[in-house]
C-alpha cells in the first residue's frame, strides 16, 4: 500500500512491503513528487517503527527524582490535564506553551493548535521549523505575502538556471538533488554558493566557495553589478513591486571590490553570477539552512528575495523563490497554524477579523495576543512552566545543549509525547506513546505544498495511539475542566474536514477521496481546481497585491574566530541521518554511517598534525564533544563542519544560541571552537 | 499520424515509441531510466525489417508486425540462451515468458561456465549485488548514473558471457560515490540487485 516517506520535504511516495513484523523492501510508485526515485533513507530507513526503543505504555512521575511508572492512559491523561489546568489557574495561559510536531500530521496539528488556542487560551505554539526555515518565512511573508516554494518540484525540467545558497542538496533533499543534477547533464546551468564542496558544487557550473556567513554580502553585491549593468527587469519591478528606490539606495556598498574582500570569491565570479541569474529567464532560487540558520539569516533570505524581484523571476514557470522545507510536513505544521502569530492559513491571530472566523468555528473566545516563539519559550523557563513536546528533541536540536539541559530541568512540568526514546525523555513528567507513520491515517504536505496521504499499514505497538487520538482525549479532560465545547472526531478525515472549512481559500477543495490518486497542491479553493502549480503570476498576497523590496545589512557572525578558538563550526546534515538521529540511528541506516566524523580542511591537518581518522576533540566556549577527524577538501581551510545527528557526541554543545532578531533562529552555521589532539 | 499495427490502423502523435502502441514482451526498456534497445525481445517486425520497438519512433504508413512466426522463434531463442546464462528463480515474469513462448533451455546442452557460479557480492548494509542473477538490462547501470541518480557508480565490465554490471574496478560499493539509494533495486526485473532485508 502506498504512503507518504517521513523524513524529508520532499514527501516522497513509498510503498513498503510488510511481512512478519519487519519491512521487506520498499518500492515507489511511478506518481510525483518522485516518480519511482527515492533516497536511501527512503529505501532503507523507513524501519524505525521496529526499534526497540519504542515508547509502549504511558508513563507519569510527579518528581524528577523519582523513576517513572507505567500507567494506564486514563491515568496518564487525567494527571496531564490536571497539572495544566494548576498551571493555567495559577500562572494563565502565559506560563503555558505547546508544541505540535512537523513530523506529524496536518490533521494532528491542526487539533493540536486548536487544543492550545481554543482550551488553553495560549498562542505559544510553534514547532521546529523555527530551528530551519523561519528567516525565510520572515521574509517570504514580508515581501511577498506567503512563505513556501513559489513554483513546483516539476519546475525544475523546465529552468534553466538553478542559483543553490547554503543548501546540501544531494544528501538533504536527494531526490531533488539528483533532479536539479540530470537538468544540468541536460544544459541548465547551476550556480552553487556555498563555502563546503558537496555533491551541488561538484555538479556547479559556476561555484562560489563564500567564507561562511557571508553569502548576503554576495548576493547584495550581485544586485549591485546587475543594476549598474542595467540587468534588471524594470516593466516588472515598475508594475508588481514597491519600496524599490529606497532598496537601490541601500546597496551603494555593496561594490564587487568589497564583496571579494568579505566572501573571499573572486569579484569576476560575482560579477558572472549576477549576468547569468539577470539574463537567464528561467532561472531559479533555491537555498536552505546554510541561508537562514544565522543571525541574520531572515537578512539572508531577504536579500534572494530582493534579488529575485529585481530581475522578475517570481511568477514565473521554471524560476521563482524555493526554499527546500526540511521536515516531512515542516509546510502543512505551518500551513495548519503551529506558529505563535498565526491561525491555520496565516492568518493573523492579532487580527479581529481571523479570530471571529475561528472564535464562531470553535466557539470560543480567543487570545488575540502573539504567542512566544520555540526559543523563547525555551528561555522563558521558569517563568514559562507546563511545556507540551510532540515529537520534539530539543536537547539534541537545540543550541548550546548544557544550557538547555539546565533550562529543562528548571520546567516544573514537562510532557514528552513521541514514538521512540529520545535525549530529552530523561526530562519529561509524564510520556506519552504515540503511534508512528505506518501506524495511522492522514496527510503530510509536502515542501512544494502538495498534500498527500498517509496511510496506516500496521497496528501500533503497546498501548501506542495516533498523536490526533492522544490530543483529542486530552482536550476532552480540559474541555470537561473549563467548560468549554470540544468537537470530537471519529478519525483523521473528519479533522481534516473541519480543516476545509475552516481555510476553504487554500484547502476547500482537497478531499480524501481526491487524494487517493496523486496528491493535490493547495491554494486549492474548490473541488474542480487542479491545485495551483506556480504562486503570484497576477499578483502577490500583499494588501496592495504588490511585492515589497527590504534594504539589508551585512554585519558578521556573533562569534568570529580568535587566537583561542581560530576554527569556525558550521553544523548540518550527512545523507544517512536526520536531524537528533532519533529515528536514523534507530533504523538500518545506522550502520552506514555509525559515529561522528568531523570534516577537517588537509591544510589545517597538517599543521594541527591530525591524521585522517584520528579521534580529536573539538572544543569551543560552551562545552566540547569526541570526534573523528575527516581529512578532506569538502570543508574550506579554516573551517570545520560537525553533523549534529549524535547524541553521543552532540554538535549542540559546541553551538551558541545567537538567535536573528526576526526570525529568532539560532547561529547553528557559525561558532568558534579549536580542535585539540587527545593525548 | 496513421500506421498499421498488425494490420489495424493506428492514429499516434509524433514521437510516440512503437512500445507504446504495441505489446511485444520487453526487459532492459524502463520509463526512468531510458535504457533501449539492449535485450531484443521487443524486436517487431517494421516494413519487413525487424526493429527493437523500445527505441522506435512510428512514422506515418508504418505497417508493424509484432507476433509473426519468426518473431516468436527469435524471442524463444533469446529466452533460452536468457535462462541457460542466469538464474531467473527470482524473475517470475520471465519465467512466464519462457512458459508462453515454449522455450527450452536444455535442448542447448550444458552451458560450460557462465555468470550463474557466480557467488553474491556483499559489501554493504543494504542490499546485495547477485550477479548470478544478472541478465545484463544495464537498466540498474543507467539508474544510477545519466537516467536518475548521476553518480556513476555502476559501470558494465567483462565480455561474452561474462559480461556483468559491476562497480569501477570492482571496487566495493562504498569504496564508489554510491549513495545507496536503492533506484538499481527498484528498476532491477530479475532480483540480481535485492535489500539483505530479503533474505532470511
Amino acid at each position: 500500500m502506498r504512503t507518504t516517506c517521513p523524513y524529508c520535504g520532499v514527501g516522497c511516495q513509498v510503498e513498503p512491503e510488510i511481512q512478519g513484523g519487519r519491512i521487506l523492501r520498499v518500492l515507489a510508485p511511478d506518481i510525483p513528487p518522485n516518480h519511482g526515485a527515492l533516497c536511501v533513507k527512503g529505501r532503507f530507513g523507513l524501519d524505525f517503527p521496529f526499534s526497540g526503543k519504542r515508547l509502549l505504555y504511558p508513563m507519569v512521575r510527579e518528581d524528577r527524582r523519582q523513576a517513572f511508572r507505567r500507567v494506564s492512559w486514563d491515568e496518564a491523561l487525567d494527571y496531564t490535564a490536571s497539572q495544566l489546568l494548576a498551571v493555567l489557574k495559577r500562572r494563565g495561559p502565559e506560563a503555558i506553551a505547546i508544541f505540535p510536531s512537523a513530523k506529524t500530521t496536518n490533521e494532528e496539528v491542526y487539533l493540536t493548535q486548536k487544543l492550545a488556542r481554543a482550551l488553553l487560551s495560549t498562542n505559544h505554539v510553534d514547532h521546529c521549523s523555527r530551528l530551519c526555515h523561519s528567516s525565510s518565512t520572515v521574509a517570504l511573508s514580508r515581501s511577498l505575502g506567503g512563505a513556501s516554494m513559489t513554483n513546483p518540484i516539476e519546475d525544475i525540467w523546465k529552468t534553466d538556471l538553478f542559483l543553490v545558497v547554503g543548501s546540501n542538496t544531494t544528501e538533504t533533499h536527494p531526490v531533488i538533488g539528483a533532479m536539479i543534477k540530470k537538468r544540468v547533464r541536460q544544459g541548465a546551468g547551476l550556480i552553487v554558493v556555498d563555502p563546503r564542496y558537496t555533491g551541488m558544487a561538484e555538479a556547479a557550473t559556476l561555484w562560489l566557495r563564500v567564507r561562511p556567513g557571508t553569502d548576503l554580502f554576495l548576493l547584495n553585491a550581485m544586485a549591485r553589478h546587475i543594476l549598474e549593468e542595467g540587468l534588471w527587469d524594470q516593466g516588472y519591478v515598475e508594475e508588481r513591486t514597491e519600496g524599490f528606490a529606497e532598496w537601490r539606495a541601500s546597496l551603494e556598498p555593496y561594490t564587487l571590490e568589497e564583496a571579494e574582500r568579505i566572501t573571499s570569491v573572486e569579484k569576476e565570479k560575482i560579477a558572472l553570477a549576477a549576468r547569468l541569474y539577470a539574463t537567464t529567464k528561467r532561472a531559479g532560487a533555491y537555498w536552505a539552512m546554510g541561508v537562514t540558520q544565522h543571525t541574520k539569516g531572515t537578512a539572508t533570505a531577504q536579500a534572494l528575495v530582493n534579488l529575485a524581484l529585481l530581475t522578475g523571476k517570481v511568477g514565473k514557470e521554471g524560476a521563482g523563490l524555493n526554499p527546500l522545507r526540511g521536515q516531512n510536513n515542516v509546510q502543512g505544521a505551518g500551513d495548519m497554524g503551529a506558529l505563535p502569530d498565526v491561525f491555520p492559513g496565516y492568518l493573523k491571530v492579532s487580527d479581529q477579523a481571523a479570530r471571529k472566523r475561528f472564535e464562531a468555528l470553535w466557539g470560543v473566545e480567543l487570545n488575540p495576543e502573539p504567542g512566544l516563539r520555540m526559543t523563547e519559550v525555551f528561555e522563558g523557563i521558569p517563568k514559562v512552566e507546563a511545556i507540551y513536546l510532540i515529537g520534539e528533541d530539543p536537547v539534541t536540536s537545540e543550541p548550546y545543549q548544557d544550557h538547555l539541559k539546565a533550562k529543562l530541568k528548571a520546567l516544573p512540568f514537562l510532557v514528552v509525547q513521541d514514538i521512540l526514546e529520545n535525549e530529552t525523555t530523561p526530562f519529561a513528567h509524564v510520556v506519552l506513546p504515540a503511534a508512528s507513520f505506518l501506524e495511522k491515517d492522514g496527510t503530510f504536505t509536502n515542501t512544494d505544498r502538495r498534500v498527500q496521504r498517509i496511510r496506516k499499514l500496521l497496528d501500533p505497538p503497546g498501548e501506542a495511539r495516533p498523536d490526533w487520538w492522544i490530543v483529542q482525549e486530552l482536550g476532552k479532560r480540559l474541555a470537561r475542566a473549563l467548560g468549554r465545547p470540544w468537537a470530537l472526531y471519529p478519525g483523521p478525515e473528519a479533522i481534516w474536514e473541519e480543516v476545509r472549512r475552516a481555510i476553504p481559500e487554500m484547502m476547500g477543495g482537497i478531499t480524501y477521496r481526491r487524494l487517493e490518486g496523486e496528491g493535490v497542491r493547495w491554494p486549492c479553493p474548490h473541488e474542480d481546481h487542479p491545485g495551483e502549480a506556480v504562486l503570484f503570476r497576477e499578483r502577490f498576497n500583499t494588501p496592495s497585491g504588490k511585492a515589497r523590496f527590504f534594504p539589508v545589512h551585512f554585519t558578521p557572525p556573533a562569534e568570529t574566530p580568535s587566537e583561542e578558538y581560530p576554527f569556525t563550526l558550521s553544523t548540518g546534515r550527512v545523507l544517512f541521518h536526520w536531524h537528533g538521529g532519533t529515528l536514523s540511528r534507530n533504523s538500518q541506516l545506522k550502520e552506514a554511517y555509525p559515529e561522528l566524523k568531523v570534516e577537517v580542511n588537509p591544510k589545517d591537518a597538517q599543521r594541527l598534525g591530525i591524521g585522517d581518522g584520528e579521534v580529536i576533540q573539538v572544543v569551543s566556549r560552551r562545552g566540547r564533544i569526541q570526534a573523528r577527524a575527516w581529512v578532506t577538501e569538502r570543508t574550506p581551510e579554516g573551517v570545520v563542519y560537525a553533523p549534529f545527528h549524535f547524541a553521543e557526541a552532540p554538535a549542540n554543545r559546541l553551538t551558541l544560541n545567537a538567535l536573528d532578531p526576526f526570525s529568532r533562529i539560532p547561529e547553528y552555521k557559525v561558532s568558534a571552537v579549536r580542535l585539540e589532539k587527545l593525548d | 499520424m496513421r500506421l498499421k499495427v498488425n494490420g489495424q490502423e493506428v492514429e499516434v502523435q509524433e514521437g510516440t515509441l512503437l512500445l507504446e502502441i504495441t505489446d511485444p514482451p520487453h526487459l532492459c526498456y524502463h520509463p526512468h531510466t531510458e535504457t533501449r534497445g539492449l535485450c531484443r525481445l521487443c524486436l517487431v517486425e517494421v516494413n519487413g525489417r525487424l526493429l527493437p520497438a523500445c527505441a522506435t519512433q512510428a512514422q506515418e504508413g508504418m505497417e508493424v508486425r509484432t507476433d509473426t512466426e519468426d518473431l516468436r522463434t527469435l524471442r524463444k531463442t533469446l529466452l533460452e540462451w536468457l535462462a541457460l546464462f542466469t538464474d531467473l528463480s527470482l524473475a517470475p515474469g520471465l519465467q512466464g515468458l519462457l512458459e508462453a513462448y515454449g522455450a527450452h533451455p536444455g535442448r542447448w546442452g550444458r552451458v560450460p561456465e557462465t555468470r550463474k557460479e557466480r557467488e553474491p557480492i556483499r559489501d554493504n548494509p543494504f542490499f546485495l549485488r547477485d550477479y548470478a542473477k544478472c541478465i545484463n538490462c544495464r537498466r540498474c547501470v543507467d539508474a544510477c548514473g545519466e537516467g536518475i541518480m548521476g553518480v556513476w557508480a555502476l559501470t558494465l565490465e567483462g565480455r561474452g558471457l561474462l559480461a556483468h554490471p559491476t562497480t569501477p574496478l570492482d571496487r566495493p560499493l562504498p569504496e564508489t560515490p554510491c549513495v545507496f539509494c536503492g533506484n538499481c533495486i527498484q528498476v532491477c526485473p530479475t532480483g540480481a540487485l535485492r535489500p539483505l532485508s530479503m533474505e532470511v
